[in-house]
């Protein structure tokens, strides 16, 4: 079965810095779901780079301030 | 639980259900004309999932209503590959079937019971991606 993705993210963190802005919320801003913005933040689900721009676009940062590659 | 998680616990479970009853109704006239159990099974299996759909429709309308996103796309594609596969497995085995007992009735019930078998398969597959990601 799937295996966890080695992508760390800072989604939550970003969130609640972001005026404890809803999962809902930010999945309608970046066009997914609130169960796929779950996903990502358990690290169960690594986004699209489109939807990974997206979210760093929202939050006004660069991609990789969101995500980290974990591992080698 | 998302809208389509729901929808795949509510349609596995009626596909499950009238299709064991689709094989108790086989089993208990083999060789009677096949209209005789398929329209029956194909009639509740569509009644039930219209009342279903709109039970699920009607209880999260917004949800009902939104297209599949980027990661439930994954999961439908995936599970409808491996279910495909599960399809293949068992239409083989129903043409060896009939390779041996040259039954055709059988082979159409065997046939219409690996559809069922895939489609819950199916269901199942969509779960279990659900809840442990993809």
């Amino acid at each position: 079965m799937s295996k966890r993705p080695p992508i760390t993210n800072r989604v939550r963190e970003l969130r609640e810095a972001h005026g404890r802005m809803s999962q809902a919320a930010l999945g309608e801003a970046v066009g997914v779901t609130r169960h796929t913005i779950i996903a990502i933040e358990q690290g169960r689900y690594s986004p699209s780079l489109e939807t990974s721009f997206r979210i760093a676009r929202l939050f006004g940062v660069g991609v990789e301030d969101v995500f980290g590659w974990e591992g080698d | 639980m998302s809208f389509k998680e729901k929808s795949a616990w509510v349609m596995g479970a009626i596909m499950l259900a009238t299709g064991l009853w689709y094989a108790q109704l086989v089993a208990g006239a083999p060789q009677a004309p096949v209209m005789g159990s398929l329209i029956p099974y194909v009639l509740a299996v569509v009644v039930f999932s219209i009342v279903a759909q709109v039970g699920l429709a009607i209880a999260s309308p917004s949800e009902a209503n939104a297209p599949a996103d980027e990661r439930e796309k994954i999961v439908i594609h995936r599970a409808g590959h491996w279910s495909g596969m599960v399809l293949g497995v068992l239409v083989v085995a129903a043409g060896a079937n009939f390779l041996h007992d040259s039954n055709g009735v059988m082979l159409f019930h065997l046939i219409i019971g690996a559809i069922i078998v895939s489609q819950v398969a199916e269901y199942l597959f969509q779960i279990v991606l659900f809840r442990r990601g993809v």
